[in-house]
Parts: C-alpha cells; sequence; structure tokens
C-alpha cells in the first residue's frame, strides 16, 4: 500500500467502463477526480448508473474497462490488495445493511477487531467515541431491530468510520429514511464534510448538494454529461438534459 | 366464551380419538389371543439378576477375629471377606471348593434394548457431527463462485439424494469398508454422515442465500475477506435461521441410523429384533423400541427448540 501518498487526488477513475453479465450497459467511459477533503455530489434520474460508479470505486463491481486509482494506488494493479484497499474506503448504504444479529457497538467493533486485529480495549473506545459522535451515545446496546432507520444508518456511518478510511462513499443514504429522519442523517454528513473527511455523495438531496458539495456530478445513461460547482451547476445549467431533469426535481 | 367451550369440545374430541386407538389396538390383539406382559421387557431394558461370587480356592467359611465371616484356605490364609454381601448361600464351618458359590451380588446391568440404545445414541452423534462438518463444506462449495467447487457440490449433492440409503451403506459397508479396512462401526457412521452431509449442504447453502447480499457487500465494504465475512456475518444469521430444518434432519438421522442394523451392529432397532426372538412378547419389545427412538427425538427437538428461543433472545 502506498499510504505514504501525498498527492491531492484521492480518486482516479478514467474511462471506467461496467457492462454487467445480462448485458446492462452501466457506464460509458466515465471520468472523474475527486481531491483530498472534497466533497462530490452525484444526481441523475435513476438507473443512470451512479450506485454503479460508486461501487466500482470499492470494487463492489469490478469494471470492464478503464482505470480507478484510490489514494494513489490503482486498483487493479496486481499487487493490490483490495482488502486493505477497501479498509480505506467506507460506504453507506440506502438500505443500512447493518449486522442484525450485532448491537450498535458490535457493528462498529467487528471490522477494527476482525480485520485491522486492533486491541479491544481501544477499539471499543473509539467505538464509543463514534456513536458519541453520531449521536448514539444512548443507542450503543441497541440492536439494528430496536432502532430508527435515521439511527440505524447513523450506526452505519460510524461502523464505517470505524476503519479509519480517507474516503467515505455514500449511496442514496437518506433514501430510505422517513422525512423527519433525514436531516439527523445530513447533519453527521456534514459534520464529517466539515471534518475534511473526502466524500463521495449520491442523493436526491439538492439542499445537501448546494450546501455542502464542492463539485457536483451529472449521470444519465452511464454517461458522466457534467462536473461543475454547485452554483453552476444549479444556477446557470448549460447542458440540456441537466436542465431537464433539475425542472422535473426542482 | 363460546370460542373458550368450543375449544374444550376439540380437546375433548383429541383425547377421544386416542382412547379410541388404544381400544382399537387392544380389540384387535385380543382377536389374535394376544396376551399383553409387559413385565417381560423390563430385564431387556435392565437386568437386576444379582450376581454370584464364587470361592477363588478351596478352603473353609469361618468368623475372623472381628467376627466377619471369611474364607480361609486350608493354609489358613484369608483370601475373602463375605462381610460385604447381604445375601450369603454359604455358613460358618462349611467347606467349600474352588468355584463354589459363596454368596451374590445385587446388581444392575444394562438390558440388550438399553445397550443398543447407547450404541444409537453413539452412532448418531458421531454422524451428525460428521454431517455438520460435511455439510458446512459442501454447502459453502455450493454457494461459492468457484464453478469446480460448485459443480464438485452439486454432484455430491446429486448423488447422495438420488440413491437409497440401504444401498449407500451397502455400498460403504462392502466397498469402501473393504478397501479401506474399515470396521462395521466406522462404516456404517460414515455412510449416515455423508448422507445427511449432502441434506445439511442444502439447508446450509438455502440458510446462505436466505442472507440479504447487502449484508455480504458491507462486511466486504470494511475490508474483510470473503471468509472473513462468512464467518463473523453471514454464518451465525444463516444459523439461527436453519436451526428448524437442520432440527429436522438430524432427527431423521437418528431415525435412519436404524439401517445400520443391516450391516450387523447391534444398534437399537437390531437388539430388538434380538430380544424379540429370544422373548415371546415381539409386540412389548417393538413398542419399547419405538418409545426409546421417541425419547431420543424429541428431546433432541426439545434442545433445538431451547436453543431457538435463546438466539431469537439476542434480536
Ligand atoms: N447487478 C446488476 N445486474 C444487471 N444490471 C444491473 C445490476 N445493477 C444495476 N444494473 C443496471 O445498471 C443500470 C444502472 O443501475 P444503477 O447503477 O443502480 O443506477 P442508479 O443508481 O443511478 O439508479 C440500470 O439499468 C440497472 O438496471
Ligand atoms: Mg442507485
Amino acid at each position: 500500500m502506498t499510504r505514504d501518498y501525498q498527492g491531492n487526488d484521492m480518486i482516479i477513475a478514467k474511462n471506467v467502463e461496467k457492462i454487467y453479465p445480462n448485458g446492462c450497459h452501466a457506464l460509458k467511459k466515465v471520468s472523474a477526480t475527486v481531491r483530498r477533503g472534497e466533497v462530490v455530489v452525484i444526481v441523475g434520474p435513476s438507473g443512470s448508473g451512479k450506485s454503479t460508479f460508486l461501487r466500482t470505486l470499492n470494487q463492489l463491481e469490478t469494471i470492464n474497462g478503464g482505470s480507478i486509482s484510490i489514494d494513489g494506488t490503482d486498483m487493479y494493479d496486481k499487487k493490490t490488495d483490495i482488502n486493505q484497499l477497501r479498509e480505506e474506503v467506507g460506504m453507506v448504504f440506502q438500505g443500512f445493511n447493518l449486522f442484525p444479529h450485532m448491537d450498535a457497538l458490535g457493528n462498529v467493533m467487528l471490522a477494527p477487531i476482525k480485520v485491522a486485529k486492533r486491541n479491544k480495549a481501544d477499539v471499543e473506545r473509539q467505538a464509543m467515541e463514534l456513536l458519541t459522535k453520531v449521536g448514539l451515545q444512548q443507542r450503543m446496546a441497541n440492536y439494528p431491530s430496536n432502532l430508527s432507520g435515521g439511527q440505524q444508518q447513523r450506526v452505519a456511518i460510524a461502523r464505517a468510520l470505524a476503519m479509519k478510511p480517507n474516503i467515505m462513499l455514500f449511496d442514496e443514504p437518506t433514501s430510505a429514511l422517513d422525512p423527519e429522519m433525514v436531516g439527523e442523517v445530513l447533519d453527521v454528513m456534514k459534520s464529517l464534510a466539515a471534518d475534511g473527511m473526502t466524500m463521495v455523495v449520491v442523493t436526491h438531496e439538492m439542499g445537501f448538494a448546494r450546501e455542502v458539495a464542492d463539485r457536483v456530478l451529472f449521470m444519465e445513461d452511464g454517461q458522466l454529461l457534467v462536473d461543475e460547482t454547485p452554483e453552476a451547476f444549479f444556477d446557470n445549467p448549460s447542458n440540456p438534459r441537466l436542465q431537464q431533469f433539475l425542472s422535473m426535481i426542482l | 366464551m363460546f370460542a373458550q367451550s368450543n375449544r374444550w369440545f376439540w380437546h375433548g374430541v383429541f383425547i377421544a380419538v386416542l382412547l379410541g386407538m388404544a381400544l382399537l389396538i387392544q380389540s384387535s390383539s385380543s382377536h389374535i389371543n394376544y396376551n399383553w406382559n409387559w413385565q417381560v421387557v423390563k430385564p431387556y431394558l435392565i437386568n437386576t439378576d444379582p450376581l454370584p461370587v464364587f470361592a477363588s480356592e478351596e478352603g473353609t467359611i469361618s468368623a475372623n477375629a472381628t467376627g466377619d465371616l471369611v474364607l480361609r484356605t486350608d493354609a489358613g490364609d484369608e483370601i475373602l471377606n463375605l462381610s460385604a454381601y447381604p445375601e450369603l448361600s454359604v455358613g460358618e464351618g462349611d467347606l467349600v471348593f474352588e468355584g463354589e458359590q459363596l454368596a451374590s451380588q445385587p446388581n444392575w446391568q444394562m438390558g440388550p434394548l438399553l445397550k443398543g440404545l447407547v450404541v444409537t445414541i453413539e452412532i448418531s452423534i458421531y454422524s451428525l457431527i460428521l454431517a455438520i462438518i460435511l455439510g458446512l463444506i459442501f454447502g459453502l462449495m455450493r454457494v461459492s463462485s468457484n464453478v469446480a467447487l460448485r459443480n464438485l457440490a452439486i454432484t455430491y449433492v446429486e448423488i447422495i439424494r438420488g440413491t437409497p440409503l440401504l444401498v449407500q451403506i451397502f455400498i460403504f459397508y462392502f466397498f469402501i469398508g473393504t478397501v479401506l479396512d474399515l470396521d462395521r462401526f466406522t462404516a456404517g457412521v460414515i455412510a449416515l454422515a455423508v448422507f445427511s452431509g449432502a441434506y445439511v449442504a442444502e439447508i446450509t447453502r438455502g440458510g446462505i442465500q436466505s442472507i440479504p447480499k447487502g449484508q455480504m457487500e458491507a462486511a466486504r465494504s470494511v475490508g474483510m475477506t470473503y471468509i472473513q465475512a462468512m464467518r463473523y456475518v453471514i454464518l451465525p444469521q444463516a444459523f439461527k435461521r436453519v436451526l428448524p430444518p437442520l432440527a429436522g434432519q438430524f432427527i431423521n438421522l437418528i431415525k435412519d441410523s436404524s439401517l445400520v442394523s443391516v450391516i450387523a451392529i447391534t444398534d437399537l432397532t437390531k437388539a430388538g429384533r434380538e430380544v424379540v426372538a429370544g422373548s415371546f412378547a415381539p409386540f412389548e419389545v417393538w413398542f419399547t423400541v419405538a418409545l426409546l427412538y421417541l425419547v431420543l427425538t424429541s428431546s433432541l427437538s426439545w434442545g433445538v427448540q431451547r436453543l431457538e428461543k435463546r438466539l431469537a433472545a439476542s434480536d
């Protein structure tokens, strides 16, 4: 691993192609760069390949062409240990995907103990800190089935942070939530952004994009069509497809 | 109120049907002039015949210094103190020959049926453990993305499920047992384990596939290897789900173990057959054998149910 990489490009995706085994061409020459500390929001209609692109960034999906490098490491280099690379890239899912057989603390502690093989007492202290940070100090012993959606998603964020990642990926983290719980999750994400975390966020929360994002990307039909600052993106969209999309959702 | 009395009515029906069936058995056995004699079964379960105590050398019975009756040789050595035995067949001053019975000792011994039960339990436990190991390995191979592993697992499951257990037992005993020089007990255990293992593999596969895909993805996304994700995330959840079908399979295993009697292992069924031949009480013996199997299987399902409750408490 090149942990000593000090360059500023945390994610470099070049001409990424993804064709699913069923023939669906989900990504067509997608290229994007995310710099250290940047928050990049991806928007686009359903089925445009946003999730697929995000999932190629920690190799939950392998790619059929192009290249991806994470923090200076070429993901498809033969010497790259993908499990080690994944430790650097946290992911938060739309459906939370908490481990239902463990309480909140157990969810957060599992990977640091079993994967990073860190000392249990240290891990526990850190896990409690993280759960406190996401506002769940009262819920550490709750099983996922006894947590609300918003609470579950915050545990999921703490779980991803426990591996001390340099990059966080969010795939529609608030889409499965009741409206009154969206805010609590977005607040946690905002504070992460303020701490300087590099983040790639797929979301329909345009307020979050406008307020927090450094850049907003627009995808449609497997292509990355727009890569702009929030101001240019929302106030001055030049791409006609984007204009159409914005007129539908705003 | 109405629902209550209705319920009692159907409880009544249930008991009436049971009584009717008991009556039917009773009347049909009297129809063939069968005399029920349950007493006959007892010695085949527990043998309480007293054990005789024999003289190991010839000598005389006499009292020693503390007043206990002892056997002395002609040379005067005290070789056996009889005070420990409640029932003596000799008295002070008797001359005894070598091999003569001096006393009897109360005794509890397992009768052939209980011995058979123990063999059945042993066979079941060994093959159950082996079946779990086989089932886990082949179940994991079955869901692997490696085609060779997956096809091997499919072949194993299909061959085992497509042939009768009795035939498999013969093959294991006569062919594999001969080639590998296995004793009949080992051959029987392996045959049962390989048979049940195929079903456990299918149950394992079903359990793993019933866990949502997001669980594996979440586990991999925090850096776990496939094996770690299986071990810490997928299998613990799958285990909870497969417990009921697994329990059913293990109950089948206990029952199927009766088939190993065909390769002359004296399990509960074989013991039953032997006892019937000498007891003139075939009905009582077979009912007893059935009851013993029922005790085994119901304690197993009781244990599994408790385990299920304990696991369910965690979520
Ligand atoms: N596992 C899969 N197998 C086949 N096709 C898929 C799979 N996942 C997604 N797709 C297809 O790829 C395209 C992009 O999907 P996705 O990345 O989920 O879009 P989005 O997240 O923007 O809604 C869609 O047409 C979808 O049907
Ligand atoms: Mg999506």
